[in-house]
């Protein structure tokens, strides 16, 4: 049984069904108007319960009667108004007064309602509670707060760490590319004389070599003479391409490197430069700022051709007073080639190649090459079949297109590509004239490959290439591109030195974002300020103003070497990889990465 | 597996060269040298057939120097599509040649290549004289022939050895 029976209407029905009960007169000894008429009366209390009110409220409890008239604001009257003194209506009657209700006042009834719902319902916290809870709310996030801290502080360590090791292999690799470096040079110096010597001697031998046009010298005694000269002619300029696209920064140029690591950057980057093996090449007679003008500068034009004998006074280093040891050298050279050939590129994902060749031979090396840097392999065995393929869809990374082939040859099928597609396409061919390289690039190549290639220069040339699909881990990508050589800044594309290959995926890679968490924490948690300046300034250059300042004296000696000697190869090098966006972006972006380095700690920075 | 360095191919091949397409090796378990092996091979297969066509297509003046392998000899008149012809057998086999290191075989199809483009040996300057090219590249296909099975020789003991010793 339901007290609360009634809606809560405008007059409830109670309310009318208690004024009409009362308006009985056959109850008034038990239940009656007060004699005030603003109240009523029950007098008799068992007479009402079990006869009344089951008559109007379909009920016979009193209790619950009484609870509905408080409901409805109604209140009771103390029958006691003095001491001993009863109530005018006797001991056990009940007296219910509301404003509104009168004895002769119908329309008031309307104003009895049901008071608003008590403060008791389903949002009402008390106001005690409120506090509490949300302590413990506060407690709660705390305590998860303090565990993130501890992750992360745990991660933090561990990336230091990471990196520390990352930073001695970098210099470890870095001497060893130098030691190669200085390798080739001395080889190609040794070769140089050998070549200058026989061109004495043919030159001696054939005096009248201009007066003869049938033979096979040229009027011009530029050519070699009748010796066996088909042996430099070839890899020598082979090797000058390869000297050209590879300049090796005798300083590891990494500010940061030098305040954390004295020790190892001074170390490592000296002894290259001073312990050299045979020690005749004179180099301990420039300083090792200097060692960057001992680029081999030579070109198809100008410069310093080893063709032509009377450039040989330009070169301006002295020659080799004694024969380097060639076995000592190979050695050097095969063992270092060897640590770099089981080395994973380690690809975000596997790049897909197109290879386009139509000797079998070559073919199945460059795929088993291609296939030990794990990418994924397709290949043609003309321009033809290479055009379809691209044509159908054919998604790929890189395509590797030989020049001379059946049906339809490499620089055709590249200009048909051009008109559709800007995958990277790279010439790989034997003829590496600078007038053929001008046109591969004019028609849309963006590489050139000489052949025959290595593993190591097959896989330079897809680091080169593709390195923007080079898994970067996430705390390190950032920091990369300042380990490249500020001083490539005023001459990108030339001046390639290893660490481009980091910096130029790394800049694309590496963005604000994820940078800018870490600033948050660093009045957090005390950063040791060896491990964070790279850091830090790399954020500085990233969140403050980009600011080009060359901070090494190797800048101004850069741009006047290869900029003179080398415009016919080198121009057109430029040309396509700046077509691309690949060269401009990481040169820029090393521009402003070099700009900023003031050795601050991260502390300092302002939050 | 034996490195290459330890067997001796004198000057006839380039042993770094060579050792990169050994080093391919590595991945094969079952038959260790089959990747090496069949380039190898394939390749002298390749080469006995371009030199076939070599001696086929070109216009051979017998000459006391030159080493006549194949009796099979075909006088085509038309020799400037044979220089051609024989230009593009000579640079097809060079490049597979180099690949592998066989350098002295590579040495002799670059010349091969240059004179068929009526260039001298270097490639550099022209040889106007279409007769001279073709005698010259006579005595190219001859040494290159001779290059070739030494090679061809050295190839084959190597594996033999190898693949007596695994």
């Amino acid at each position: 049984m339901d007290p609360g029976g009634q809606n809560a209407n405008n007059s409830s029905d109670f309310v009318r069904k208690l004024y009409k009960m009362l308006e009985d007169p056959s109850y008034s000894s038990v239940v009656r108007w007060g004699d005030d008429g603003d109240s009523f009366v029950v007098l008799e209390n068992e007479k009402f319960t079990k006869h009344i009110l089951p008559k109007h409220f379909k009920h016979s409890n009193f209790a619950s009667f009484v609870r509905q008239l408080n409901k409805y604001d109604f209140h009771k009257v103390r029958q006691n108004n003095e001491d001993g003194q009863q109530s005018q209506y006797g001991p056990n009657a009940w007296e219910f007064k509301h404003p509104e209700f009168k004895a002769n006042s119908k329309d008031t009834l309307d104003n009895i309602r049901r008071k608003a719902p008590a403060p008791r319902n389903k949002g009402a916290i008390v106001d005690g509670d409120m506090p509490i809870q949300q302590i413990d709310l506060m407690n709660q996030q705390i305590v998860a707060q303090a565990q993130q801290i501890q992750m992360l502080e745990a991660s933090n360590h561990e990336l230091r760490v990471n990196h520390q090791t990352m930073v001695q292999e970098m210099v470890r690799l870095h001497r060893t590319v130098l030691n190669h470096d200085r390798v080739m040079q001395d080889v190609m110096k040794y070769l140089n004389t050998v070549d200058a010597q026989q061109r004495r001697n043919s030159k001696v031998l054939f005096p009248n070599a201009q007066d003869n046009a049938g033979t096979t010298l040229t009027p011009t005694s530029q050519n070699i003479g009748a010796v066996d000269e088909e042996a430099p002619a070839s890899p020598l300029q082979h090797a000058q391409q390869l000297m050209q696209e590879y300049n090796v920064d005798p300083q590891l140029n990494f500010p940061g490197f030098e305040n954390s690591y004295p020790s190892a950057a001074q170390n490592g980057m000296r002894g290259p430069a001073s312990t050299h093996s045979s020690g005749s090449m004179g180099y301990s007679k420039l300083s090792d700022g200097q060692l960057e003008q001992i680029v081999y500068p030579t070109g198809g034009n100008n410069g310093i051709d080893p063709m032509y004998s009377e450039h040989l006074p330009h070169i301006p280093y002295p020659l080799p007073s004694k024969e380097v040891d060639a076995g000592e050298l190979r050695n050097k050279y095969a063992e270092s080639r060897k640590k770099s050939n089981y080395a994973d590129p380690g690809w975000a994902r596997s790049p897909r190649v197109l290879l386009v060749e139509d000797d079998p031979t070559c073919r199945q090396i460059g795929a088993k090459f291609l296939l030990s840097f794990s990418c994924t392999i397709d290949t043609a065995l003309d321009g033809l079949e290479a055009v379809s393929k691209v044509q159908e869809g054919g998604k790929y990374d890189l395509i590797l297109m030989d020049i001379i082939m059946p049906n339809l040859d490499g620089v055709s099928a590249c200009h048909i590509i051009r008109q559709f597609d800007r995958t990277p396409i790279v010439a790989m061919t034997s003829n590496i004239r600078s007038d053929d390289i001008q046109m591969y690039f004019q028609h849309g190549m963006d590489d050139v490959l000489p052949k025959p290639f290595t593993r190591k220069s097959l896989l330079d040339m897809l680091e080169k290439h593709l390195m923007h699909m080079k898994k970067i881990p996430e705390g390190m990508a950032p920091p990369a591109p300042v380990g490249v050589n500020p001083s490539l800044t005023t001459h990108p594309p030339n001046s390639r030195s290893v660490q481009d290959d980091m910096s130029q995926g790394a800049s694309p890679a590496g963005s604000t974002g994820t940078w800018n968490s870490p600033s948050q924490y660093s009045g957090v948690s005390p950063v040791s300020a060896s491990m964070s300046i790279p850091y830090a300034n790399y954020m500085d250059s990233n969140n403050a103003a980009y600011q080009a300042q060359p901070t090494t004296p190797l800048n101004p000696n850069r741009p006047m070497l290869p900029a003179g000697s080398q415009p016919g190869m080198m121009q057109h090098r430029r040309g396509p990889s700046e077509m691309s966006g690949q060269d401009m972006n990481p040169a820029v972006k090393r521009q402003r990465v070099s700009g900023t380095y003031t050795g601050q700690p991260v502390a300092a920075r302002p939050q | 597996m034996a490195d290459a360095e330890e067997f001796d191919f004198g000057d006839n091949v380039d042993t770094a060269t060579f050792e990169q397409i050994l080093d391919m090796d590595d991945a094969d378990e079952d038959d260790a040298h089959e990747f090496s092996k069949s380039i190898v091979f394939g390749f002298l297969d390749q080469a006995d057939s371009t030199f076939a066509k070599m001696e086929t297509s070109k216009y051979v003046r017998p000459d006391k120097s030159i080493h006549v392998v194949r009796t099979l000899i075909h006088y085509v008149l038309r020799k400037d599509k044979d220089l051609k012809e024989l230009s593009s057998l000579g640079h097809f086999l060079k490049g597979s040649s180099a690949t592998l290191g066989f350098t002295k075989v590579k040495d002799e199809c670059e010349k091969i290549q240059h004179y068929g483009q009526k260039k001298d040996e270097t490639g550099a300057t022209d040889e106007p004289d279409e007769e001279k090219c073709l005698r010259l590249i006579g005595q190219s296909i001859a040494k290159a022939k001779t290059a070739y099975d030494e090679v061809k020789r050295l190839m084959e003991q190597y594996y033999a050895k190898l693949e007596g010793n695994a």
